[in-house]
């Protein structure tokens, strides 16, 4: 793990912390302008040679690259006096990897495994927005932006390859997924959102942030509706126009407080005549019901309650646990594949992976030439190799600044391919 | 009648198809949904090379003996699925479809060819065309069969909430349904089609056109043609897939009991 002196290191903040130090993790939360500045102090107090902050809701890591000898003492200084915090505060708040464990961990986030939610998918856009923010502030160099690759592909194929990141947990999402295996493409379909309360304005939203052009919403107060469709994007349907409403959505979803049902079995089999038979799916997510329960009794009406949906996440929840193993499997196999590259870029290695490529030259050029003046050749060819080499050798050594070491050794790498394998 | 070796490899690899479809279907790779259309590619390209050795073995078209029709009919099944598969990427309907084609030609292959010579009228383009036909529709009715009984699988997870592999990977309703309607329809078209060529070339050669397998061509045609009726008028979903289910029993009745004891001079033996 160690390239000359240089370590990698990671301190965090994360929801996984005590309850305790809640109010250090949110002071110490940066938005994407502070995660700027940030990356300009560390460099500009020397901290580190080469830094990436990853920072979300739920977590504010730093990784980096460093030649210090108390490096987490330092950042963690720089944070409180930052942000005014007591310094033993932060520090009890944090915690800290070096070398490959911090690589592990920022694997382990970009793969969904270190997430909340198992497997979620918006951590990897999260990943790559603090790769950016990071190489625009100009603090990555070869080595973290090497290690934020290897990371974020290994998030792609954790997602592709597992089931981890395909079952959705929330209510919402599941109703879409099981309207969606009824009509295919959700986003020209109509969807009708009747009450606009909090859960109904939760799925109308999901459901546009989901890719859903034509969401309408019907509240018995027309200017609550009116309200909500202006803020989110939706049209508004007026409630005495329910009938008509129904009979043009594909979609119908009952989030409203009634009492009784909102929709009635006559009203169900009303508005499928005037579809002519085309299927309808009605999710109820009111509690007590909106849609009558011999509803679902009416030819190619789907009905899906607040029951069916939460026991579906639970399963879900239960299946991604299972995809677990394999997506560690994956992650550990990117991860491997990250540390050999990061353990070839030593100085020494790369000095006798040169050497042992350059002899492998002449050797091949030797056997061209006669056999009887084979040992003059090599010693001449020896000699040319180890004048040629010396200096850009001696200069590799004797760099100071680490990631310009660590630079310059991938350089070398690259010119004479020597990551090949033979 | 010769060994068939090029069939049975064309087997191997429909059974090789099956398996990586399987495969594919729990965990997709994108490897194995890319060597699915392959295999089934060269299997399909032995096999017809099968049907050419029979053909020149059998002096007619391979598809005279009953063998030689349901290894036809097999191979027919591997050119539509890969239409499917090529045109709409579709790669859940394979595992459940493959098995057709490794049967059909697998039965196709052993049943025994009789050596007789060609029966008079059994040769000429218009019928060639009208069993190519045919068959064809048998092809397209099989598939619709494969495709209902998804249909029907999928809308009772869908109604119950399960939401496990097959739920996970089989296409929406609306999709297989819309595949279901153009695989019916094909088959309607071709067999209008077939008929007609039949009735043309029957009365030339045949003293009465008053044949089993005749009323029995027509009842199919009735019972899709029904389907087809219903899907249009607002029936569309699991009636007209048990429909469908339905007239897949008047094709496979129609092409076994019809064709081996009821049809004399109109079957393929």
């Amino acid at each position: 793990m160690m390239a000359g002196e240089a370590r990698l290191l990671l301190l965090g903040w994360s929801f996984r912390g005590a309850e305790a130090s809640r109010t250090v993790r949110e002071r110490i939360a940066l938005t994407s302008a502070e995660v700027r500045e940030a990356l300009d102090r560390m460099r500009g107090e020397g901290v580190v040679s080469e830094s990436v902050i990853v920072a979300t809701c739920h977590r504010s890591e730093i990784y980096g690259v460093s030649d210090d000898d108390r490096p987490f003492e330092r950042l963690a200084d720089l944070m409180s006096r930052w942000r005014g915090l007591d310094v033993a505060e932060v520090t009890r708040a944090s915690f800290s990897r070096e070398g490959e464990e911090a690589a592990r961990h920022l694997f382990r986030v970009a793969t969904g495994l270190d997430s909340m939610a198992l497997g979620e998918s918006e951590v990897l856009g999260q990943v790559r927005q603090a790769l950016r923010l990071a190489k625009e502030a100009g603090s990555t160099r070869s080595v973290m932006h090497r290690m934020f690759e290897s990371a974020m592909a290994a998030g792609k194929r954790v997602r592709t390859e597992t089931e981890i990141a395909r079952r959705p947990l929330s209510v919402a999402s599941i109703g879409l997924e099981l309207a969606a295996k009824v009509f295919g493409d959700l986003t020209e379909r109509a969807i009708l959102v009747l009450g606009s309360g909090d859960t109904g304005a939760l799925f109308a939203q999901q459901a546009i942030e989901a890719g859903a052009r034509d969401v309408r919403l019907a509240n018995r107060t027309p200017e609550r509706a009116e309200a909500l469709a202006c803020r989110i994007g939706a049209a508004q349907v007026a409630w005495e126009d329910l009938a008509q409403a129904l009979e043009d959505a594909d979609v119908v979803v009952g989030a409203t407080s009634s009492p009784t049902p909102v929709v009635s079995r006559e009203a169900a089999e009303a508005a499928m005549r005037g579809r002519r038979g085309r299927p309808m799916f009605f999710l109820d997510l009111a509690v007590p019901r909106d849609i009558a329960p011999d509803v679902a009794e009416v030819y190619n009406v789907f009905c899906a309650g607040l029951e069916d949906l939460e026991g579906v996440a639970d399963e879900n929840r239960k299946r991604r646990g299972r995809e677990i193993p394999q997506a560690e499997s994956i992650m550990e196999e990117e991860l491997a594949r990250f540390l050999g590259w990061m353990g070839n870029l030593a100085v020494v290695p790369t000095v006798n992976d040169l050497r042992a490529r350059l002899a492998a030259l002449r050797d091949a050029e030797l056997s061209r030439i006669p056999p009887e003046d084979r040992e003059r050749f090599r010693a001449f060819a020896d000699a040319i190799a180890s004048k040629l080499l010396h200096e850009p050798m001696r200069r590799l050594k004797s760099e100071d600044d680490t990631s310009r070491k660590l630079d310059r050794v991938e350089a070398v790498r690259h010119l004479f391919d020597l990551d090949r394998s033979e | 009648m010769g060994s068939h070796l090029l069939g049975w490899l064309a087997v191997a690899l429909y059974t090789g198809a099956e398996a990586l479809a399987i495969v594919s279907l729990v965990r997709p790779r994108a490897l194995f949904a890319r060597a699915v259309p392959l295999a089934i590619a060269a299997g399909l390209a032995l096999h017809f090379a099968d049907l050419m050795h029979r053909a020149r073995e059998l002096s007619s078209v391979p598809y005279r003996t009953l063998g030689g029709s349901v290894s036809f009919f097999g191979w027919m099944l591997g050119i539509a699925y890969l239409v499917l598969l090529l045109r709409h990427r579709e790669q859940a309907v394979g595992p459940f479809l493959i098995p057709f084609i490794v049967l059909a030609t697998g039965i196709g292959l052993a049943l025994p060819d009789s050596a007789s010579l060609p029966r008079e009228g059994l040769h000429g383009s218009v019928f060639a065309l009208h069993v190519t036909l045919a068959i064809l529709a048998y092809a397209a009715f099989t598939f619709s069969f494969v495709l209902s009984m998804l249909y029907l699988v999928q809308n009772r997870q869908i109604r119950h909430a399960r939401t496990g592999l097959l739920f996970a990977r089989l296409p929406a309703l609306d999709v297989i349904g819309r595949l279901n309607r153009t695989s019916v329809t094909i088959g309607v078209a071709t067999l209008v089609l077939s008929l007609g060529l039949g009735l043309f070339w029957a009365e030339r050669v045949w003293p009465s056109l008053a044949d089993p397998k005749i009323a029995w061509a027509a009842i199919t045609l009735v019972v899709y043609g029904f389907l087809l009726w219903m899907d249009r008028r607002g029936w569309a979903g699991p009636r007209v897939a048990v429909l469908s289910i339905l007239g897949f029993g008047v094709v496979l009745f129609s092409y076994t009991v019809v064709n081996l004891y009821f049809s004399r001079a109109h079957s393929f033996r």
